[in-house]
């Protein structure tokens, strides 16, 4: 035992003394979270940085309908999601979209009132007559928000007319009202002047919480995917260091050295698996104390972070030694190990979310530990405990026993031909 | 013929591992690939899970309305197998519908419908926009099917509550085929640039351009440190090879590998993307040739400041990424903050990103382009400038 925490507390110093592997373990982790959690809006709760979207509106119709849209779009219920100029120059106002100066151009045509409103006379409304909404194509996401609140401005705005139409039609179905000009008329009048508010009214309701009701007790911030995803995506790096260590010692012949002594090599292959595991976990940890620290983040129950923290590392360190006992050079490892840290990262959903991807590539997506840890983590940080990461933890030890069955399958058959030798 | 040499010699050293085909072509394809949403089918709709606990015909037309929404994969699904699937991650939100749903809604009782969505998600945000936007829609038939039942009580009493129940289902199917056969009241015109809408494939393919070309570019000061500590650059300059000569060699060498990278993932682009990159050829060899000096002129200025390979490996990758980040190339500017949307403009990758986005946005030719360019050469100035006079050939 004491020789194998002899070449673990070995392999630890000569990492903490390697410059560019303390870049790669701990800056950058550090600066990706930054500037992640810089770009989507720090550690506040906003989703996006949208808001304050430049629209211009011509408002063309001379009816009250339009002045309606005008001020619905400028109510300061819509909490500046908007910047609304009133244009009168189309001509110019498109030129502006078209250069990407303001996001969309809104036109209220001529008659749009009358096309919705019914004449009082006659019950029949106006030929149609649609707003146009002219849009910037280097905005996607913020075409997209204009469109749904216009449409469902407009769809409260039609709400009255249409529902005239039902009511009447229903009285004249069911036999409650004479099918008569006059009759329908007034039907309408009495309609319009007493009830149509009522249409406003919302009897269906939506309460958001995130996740299952044990894990809404706090909002998550962008740092709180951000910070854990990025720890475990620079840990598979560490890992990936640690295998290469053993390829090093061989190449440098101090591994057999080490075997001329009277350790094992059953002892050498533990001291490196320790090493590369407490590597690992100290590096996730330092990342995880200095969030919180620095950013205030709140990791959870500790002792499920604790459980998660180490299920991931050893996860982590079956693939470090997997990739050590298949290649034959450091430089191997080095290459498939970063190739392995970026692949696992996007697959895992370090960069977008993993939702977004195919059933396929989920599925493929669940042999990275990164997969299992984002999801661990974010549950822990919304406010879940063990039983809510159960599962997480469960496919994450899975994946160590595996990993670490084949790797010494290989390790043995090249161990027994002088690997250590050579 | 010397300064082909270095540069033939560098490509070498460069491709001298396989392992690197995989960061110059295989994994910038992998991600355009992925990230555009190409490979994931119905990668842009929001999957849903709904539980129906109602089971009512009211019940039956929420999920009709949700159904009809081009952005959601709805699922029906029993609680117990909601509450699995929804930890497993396979939707990412769940809307429950309770019991009472729908003789609430006829009696005009408020009634709560429970969303759960997946934390720090974009696309369980949208798919809550999307749910409540047709949730807002049905509220207001069953609004108006009510209104209709009012006005008939008020007339004459309905016989039998499920006369009356039966004349509210009536009125909100009216309602609803009313609003489906009503005018289409908004057209929305994308503005005609004659290019692409910056969707995700096209942001995909050129964000990870950009990306992936600046990597192995930061990354010339790995071979700067190669040669110094391999001692072939000092007997390199025992040779009648001039230290300017070395330094072009490289850096030309080095351009001319991310000139080739770059051709191959516009193509990739073009041809399986369908992203419009070839529109004016000669903007885009002039952003192409201006993005690679800036980026080359950065690299040569980082192997000033490193030791050892392994530092400069580390920090070209740590500095390319979080320049990648910041200058827009993983998500569009439009998302950023308004204070980091200003500081986004002191990187050379935002200007990059304006350049070749003005290219396949609006397919301008070089005139339009002169800005980000401009800044560009500016950029590679710069840093040659300093890189060179900083340069230690020993």
């Amino acid at each position: 035992m004491k020789k194998v925490l002899a070449i673990t507390w070995k392999d630890i110093v000569i990492l903490l003394r390697d410059r560019a592997a303390l870049i790669l373990i701990l800056a950058a982790p550090f600066a990706l979270t930054l500037a992640l959690g810089a770009v989507s809006g720090g550690s506040s709760n906003q989703s996006s940085g949208i808001g304050d979207i430049p629209l211009i509106i011509v408002n063309l119709d001379r009816g009250e309908l339009g002045g309606n849209l005008l001020q619905a779009f400028t109510a300061p219920d819509l909490g500046g999601l908007f910047t609304v100029r009133i244009g009168t120059d189309i001509k110019s106002a498109r030129q502006q979209v078209e250069s990407d100066q303001v996001a969309a151009l809104l036109i209220i045509p001529a008659g749009f009132s009358a096309s919705i409103l019914p004449d009082m006379q006659t019950g029949q409304s106006g030929s149609a007559a649609p707003i146009e909404l002219y849009t910037s194509p280097e905005r996607p996401y913020s075409a997209s928000i204009i469109r749904s609140v216009l449409v469902e401005m407009v769809n409260a705005l039609e709400a009255g007319p249409l529902s005239s139409q039902v009511v009447v039609q229903g009285l004249i179905t069911s036999g409650r009202l004479a099918q008569d000009p006059t009759s329908i008329g007034q039907a309408v009048a009495t309609l319009k002047s007493q009830e149509i508010n009522q249409t406003g009214g919302q009897t269906i309701r939506m309460q958001v919480g995130q996740e299952s009701p044990a894990v809404q007790n706090q909002q998550p911030s962008a740092l709180s995917y951000l910070a854990p995803a990025m720890a475990v995506f620079f840990l598979m790096y560490t890992v990936t260091l640690g295998g290469r260590s053993l390829l090093v010692e061989r190449e440098n012949g101090t591994l057999a050295r080490i075997l001329t002594t009277t350790t094992s090599s059953a002892q050498v292959l533990g001291g490196k698996v320790s090493g590369i595991f407490i590597s690992g976990f100290l590096q996730v940890s330092v990342l995880i104390m200095a969030s919180a620290l620095l950013f205030g983040l709140r990791w959870g129950a500790p002792l499920a972070v604790l459980l998660l923290v180490i299920s991931v590392c050893l996860a982590a360190t079956g693939w470090g030694i997997l990739l050590a006992s298949l290649a034959t050079t450091p430089w191997q490892v080095g290459g498939i190990g970063s190739a392995l840290m970026i692949i696992f990262g996007l697959l895992g959903g370090t960069f977008v979310p993993a939702s977004q991807f195919s059933n396929l590539v989920r599925a493929v997506a669940k042999i990275t530990p990164n997969y299992w840890s984002n999801n661990g983590f974010l549950i822990l940080i919304g406010g879940g405990g063990l039983k809510e990461i159960a599962g997480a933890i469960e496919a994450l030890w899975i994946m160590t026993v595996l990993l670490f069955a084949i790797s010494i399958f290989f390790a043995r058959k090249r161990w027994a031909s002088g690997f250590a030798r050579k | 013929m010397r300064l082909f040499a270095i540069a033939w010699k560098d490509t070498l050293v460069r491709f001298s591992s396989k392992m690197e085909l995989l960061f110059f072509f295989i994994l910038p394809v992998l991600f355009t690939f992925l990230l555009s949403g190409a490979g994931g089918g119905q990668a842009q709709k929001s999957q849903v899970l709904v539980v129906d606990e109602d089971g009512s015909e009211l019940s039956q037309t929420l999920l009709a309305e949700l159904q009809k929404t081009n952005d959601l994969v709805v699922r029906v699904a029993s609680l117990d197998a909601a509450e699995a699937l929804f930890q497993d991650r396979k939707a990412v939100v769940m809307l429950l519908v309770p019991v009472g749903f729908e003789t609430g809604s006829v009696a005009g009782q408020p009634v709560t419908l429970d969303l759960r969505k997946v934390s720090g998600d974009a696309s369980a945000d949208a798919a809550e926009r999307v749910i409540g936007s047709a949730v807002h829609s049905l509220s207001r038939m069953i609004e108006i099917a009510r209104l209709s039942v009012i006005e008939a009580e008020r007339v004459r009493s309905f016989n039998t509550p499920a006369e009356r129940q039966a004349y509210f289902m009536d009125r909100l199917s009216a309602a609803q085929a009313m609003f489906a056969t009503a005018p289409n009241r908004v057209e929305w015109v994308q503005a005609n640039t004659h290019g692409a809408p910056l969707d995700s494939r096209a942001q995909a393919s050129v964000g990870q351009l950009v990306t992936w070309v600046l990597l192995p570019l930061l990354g010339t000061s790995v071979l700067f440190a190669y040669e110094r500590n391999g001692k072939t650059l000092q007997r390199l300059l025992t040779t009648p090879t001039r230290k300017s000569t070395y330094l072009f060699g490289t850096i030309s060498g080095q351009l001319a590998m991310a000139l080739v990278q770059m051709m191959i993932l516009i193509s990739f682009g073009i041809y399986i993307m369908h992203v419009p990159w070839g529109r004016s050829p000669v903007g885009l060899l002039v952003m192409m040739v201006s993005f690679g000096l800036a980026s080359v002129a950065m690299g040569v200025t980082l192997g000033t400041a490193i030791k050892t390979e392994r530092q400069a490996n580390a920090l070209s990758i740590m500095i390319a990424q979080v320049m990648a980040l910041l200058g827009g190339c993983w998500w569009p500017l439009e998302l950023f903050p308004p204070a980091m949307k200003t500081v986004a403009k002191a990187l050379p990758t935002y200007w990059a990103m304006q350049g070749f986005t003005e290219l396949v946005l609006r397919g301008f030719s070089l005139k339009a382009i002169l800005p980000p360019v401009g800044i560009l050469l500016l950029f590679a100035v710069v840093f040659f400038l300093i890189g060179v006079r900083r340069f230690r050939y020993e």
